[in-house]
């Protein structure tokens, strides 16, 4: 094959059986990546069960054009059952282990079982074993990528692993990969850690072959110069998100708090961001053949060196009412150490906060620790106490509404959470559009997509971004953030869009969102890398049924209409400050946008449900018989 | 005659250069197969690509049993002819840069030819630690200072300077 390198590893931890699968007969319908997975997932999790049972499959996805000399190819996408939220999980990183994979000759890792003791899995090339990680057992996730590569003699190694949280259990661990990028949502950390295994390392000595060498260079060298002259990458090549992350608060696009106010004032005149950047910014990293490196490297003496990027800009900031940047530093470098995703930590942060600062709790509910607002002794003590599932971090660890549990209602009530997650780090009063993906999306916080980024850019140009939600989705209104027209539309074309790039395997920041703002140059790399002769249309195809599966795993786990939902705040209470002041979302106006939305889908309006028509026309008679017969 | 400048301070350790590489050459996408190499310390963001420099008295080309290793006037790079080529690796273990590389698949010698003149690898770099530039006595003095920087960098990724 092409693209492909034509294999699927099956590791069981428990037999420590080694089997491997054709990639091939997968490809017409499910592409690779992300929508393999998603059929690999819905045909070996076996419903009903958690997902801290032995049998959950963890699956790492690349696509065809992972590990290619395509800018943006290092992506790889993690699934298996959410110790979240009982449904699918999803999570995406970067970095250099995917496409090292594929030169090991792997397209796709799926792990169950359990191992008896703690341990590590070494893929060298067609040598796939189980070895003993008790050793490393307890150690953070910088140290563990260190003793692997010194363990086994070759400082190349590649290892994704789970620090401390991971190990025990903290329902939202992460799995950490050697630059410090994450697949930070869903707790895959934790599955990995409920199967004993501290990390997965490759390395391989193969590479990936390309149908068209020739023009695939050539359209490669081009894709690559012409990011470079893109304005986005200027500013993410430099500043990464630090600055936007500043226009975003400014848009009311970013919550303040625990979703309790927009443009609280000390951020618009304290976020020093950028200054932080300049300082103590030693160099901008991004992940395999990406010109854009849109992640900032840090060195601060006293605190320590390492990556951040994106979410924790806000998640560390504006979200814990923070404007010291050596706490945000410290904070994330803290939960990349230990393993936890920085977004759902910092809103149960937040939410602490939220909850003293209403005085329905005290010190006392906090081991002593006084949950003011912005104090570095809550945020980085709250870090440690999570991670090593110490008195009140025992309870956040199992997730806010757990904690919340044990206060009262009071504390109940005030807990908001989507499909199992924190709907961290964007804020939808104001962004309609953004709010309908969010509470229809796949996991509790789908990123906000192109039709979402519309709704953000429209605030810089209005007639522009009008004229182009026009041409894209039919529709110039898709483009204003507070009006509910043409958003079922959009969001639709948004998420094949997105799984256009996921199913690929490549960024899509760069093929989606940023630099390329359709699918068609993805296509037309696509078709040179693996000889294919696919057209866009097609490509979407793939995605509405990638789509339509993953909903109908979720569906068979009993997801119906009401859990696309948001938090009753978003409905009642308005925003109080800002461009938007005063916006909140209309329930009867956000029903009618699901309508729409399930309408277009060709999914029942009732129940949410895919109807059989919708699914044998996407070629899923099987999943039809299996779900809807019940 | 242009030559490759390579500053390692600048480089990202994105891969492209060692990606683009094996792509020209070989048809595929495999770092293995680059004529260039980065070695990484992601924990340091630190990262050193390693290239044949083209020395004046090349051991390479002093060592090679069978002139297989020779100048290519046109351009000033160091090539290896696959026919005369024996594959006793005598110029890899002879570079006193590790640059002179070694398809592990088939022990065939991969040495950067600079792609006739027109090097892919600067074509992608996108910090501009590699770019490729006209060879005057500026282009000299910057190849001397880039070679100062790489035992510090080393150094400091070792933890060896403090």
């Amino acid at each position: 094959m092409y693209g492909w390198v034509g294999n699927i590893l099956f590791i069981d931890l428990t037999s420590g059986d080694v089997t491997t699968e054709s990639t091939e007969s997968y490809v017409e319908n499910y592409l690779g990546g992300r929508g393999l997975g998603v059929r690999l997932i819905y045909d070996h999790y076996k419903p009903g069960t958690d997902a801290f049972d032995p049998s959950n499959p963890l699956i790492f996805n690349t696509g065809p054009l992972s590990g290619t000399a395509l800018s943006g190819s290092g992506r790889v996408d993690v699934t298996a059952l959410s110790p979240m939220s009982q449904l699918r999980a999803k999570s995406n990183f970067g970095a250099y282990w995917g496409p090292e994979l594929k030169f090991a000759g792997y397209d796709h890792v799926m792990i169950r079982g359990k191992a008896a003791k703690p341990c590590y899995i070494w893929i060298k090339d067609d040598k796939v074993e189980i070895r003993d990680a008790e050793h490393i057992w307890g150690k953070d996730t910088f140290e563990t990528q260190k003793a692997i590569q010194e363990e086994l003699g070759d400082p190349e190694i590649k290892s994704v692993c789970i620090g401390p949280a991971g190990e025990k259990l903290v329902r939202f661990a992460c799995i950490l990969t050697e630059t410090g990028d994450a697949a930070g949502r869903t707790g895959m950390g934790a599955v990995m850690g409920s199967k004993n295994l501290k990390a997965v390392a490759v390395r391989g000595s193969g590479g990936i072959r390309v149908a068209r060498p020739n023009e695939f260079l050539e359209l490669s060298i081009k894709i690559n110069n012409e990011i470079r002259e893109h304005p986005a990458y200027k500013e993410l090549s430099v500043f990464g998100v630090a600055r936007g992350v500043h226009m975003m608060y400014q848009l009311s696009f970013f919550p303040v708090g625990y979703f309790e106010d927009v443009c609280w004032d000390d951020i618009l005149e304290g976020y020093s961001g950028a200054d932080y950047v300049e300082k103590n910014q030693v160099k901008n990293m991004g992940c395999f053949c990406c010109p854009n490196r849109c992640m900032n490297f840090f060195s601060k003496p006293g605190i320590g060196k390492g990556l951040t990027s994106c979410e924790p800009f806000s998640g560390f900031t504006g979200a814990v009412w923070n404007l010291n940047m050596d706490t945000f530093l410290e904070a994330t470098l803290m939960v990349n150490k230990l393993g936890m995703d920085c977004t759902e930590t910092s809103a149960a942060i937040s939410l602490l906060m939220e909850l003293y600062h209403h005085k329905i709790i005290t010190e006392k509910d906090t081991d002593g620790i006084a949950m003011e607002r912005g104090s570095k002794e809550a945020i980085l003590g709250t870090i440690q106490k999570i991670a090593n599932r110490e008195g009140y971090g025992d309870l956040l660890a199992e997730g806010p509404k757990v904690f919340a549990e044990t206060i009262g209602t009071d504390a109940v009530e005030k807990v908001d959470i989507v499909k199992g997650l924190a709907p961290h780090a964007y804020e939808f009063r104001a962004y309609k559009g953004t709010g309908l993906m969010q509470a229809v999306g796949h996991r509790g916080d789908p990123l906000p997509l192109r039709g979402s980024l519309l709704e953000v850019d429209w605030n810089h140009a209005p007639d522009w971004f009008q004229q182009v939600a026009k041409e894209q989705f039919g529709d110039s209104e898709a483009a204003i953030p507070t009006s509910y027209k043409g958003k079922a539309f959009s969001t639709i074309l948004s998420e094949h869009m997105e799984r256009v790039a996921d199913n690929l395997g490549v960024c899509k920041w760069l093929y989606g969102l940023f630099i390329y703002y359709d699918v068609n140059m993805a296509t037309e790399v696509f078709n040179l890398a693996t000889g294919k002769d696919w057209d866009v249309p097609r490509l979407l195809k793939i995605s509405e049924r990638v789509r339509n599966l993953e909903r109908m795993f979720d569906v068979r786990q009993g997801l119906t209409r009401k859990d696309d939902s948001l938090p009753k705040k978003f409905f009642e209470e308005p925003l109080k400050k800002g461009k938007f002041e005063g916006e909140v979302l209309d329930r009867d106006k956000f029903e009618a946008m699901k309508d729409e939305y399930y309408t277009l889908r060709g999914w029942d309006v009732k129940t949410g449900i895919p109807t059989r028509e919708k699914l044998e026309e996407l070629d899923l008679k099987d999943v039809a018989d299996e779900v809807l017969q019940k | 005659m242009k030559t490759l400048i390579i500053d390692a301070e600048k480089c990202s350790g994105c891969r492209a250069c060692e990606t683009y590489c094996s792509l020209k050459h070989d048809g595929e996408c495999n770092p293995a197969k680059g004529r260039i190499h980065v070695i990484k310390w992601e924990q340091e963001a630190i990262f050193v690509p390693i290239n044949c420099l083209r020395c004046e008295e090349p051991a390479c080309e002093m060592v090679c049993p069978k002139g297989a290793t020779y100048r290519n006037y046109m351009t000033g790079a160091m090539e290896v002819d696959p026919h005369r080529c024996i594959g006793c690796l005598s110029c890899v273990f002879a570079c006193p840069f590790g640059a002179t590389f070694v398809d592990l698949d088939n022990g065939k010698v991969l040495k950067c030819d600079l792609c006739d003149g027109d090097p892919t690898c600067a074509k992608v770099c996108p910090t501009g630690a590699i770019v490729c530039e006209e060879i005057s006595k500026e282009a000299y003095l910057k190849l001397i200072q880039n070679a100062d920087r790489i035992p510090v960098l080393v150094k400091q990724a070792l933890g060896r300077n403090q």
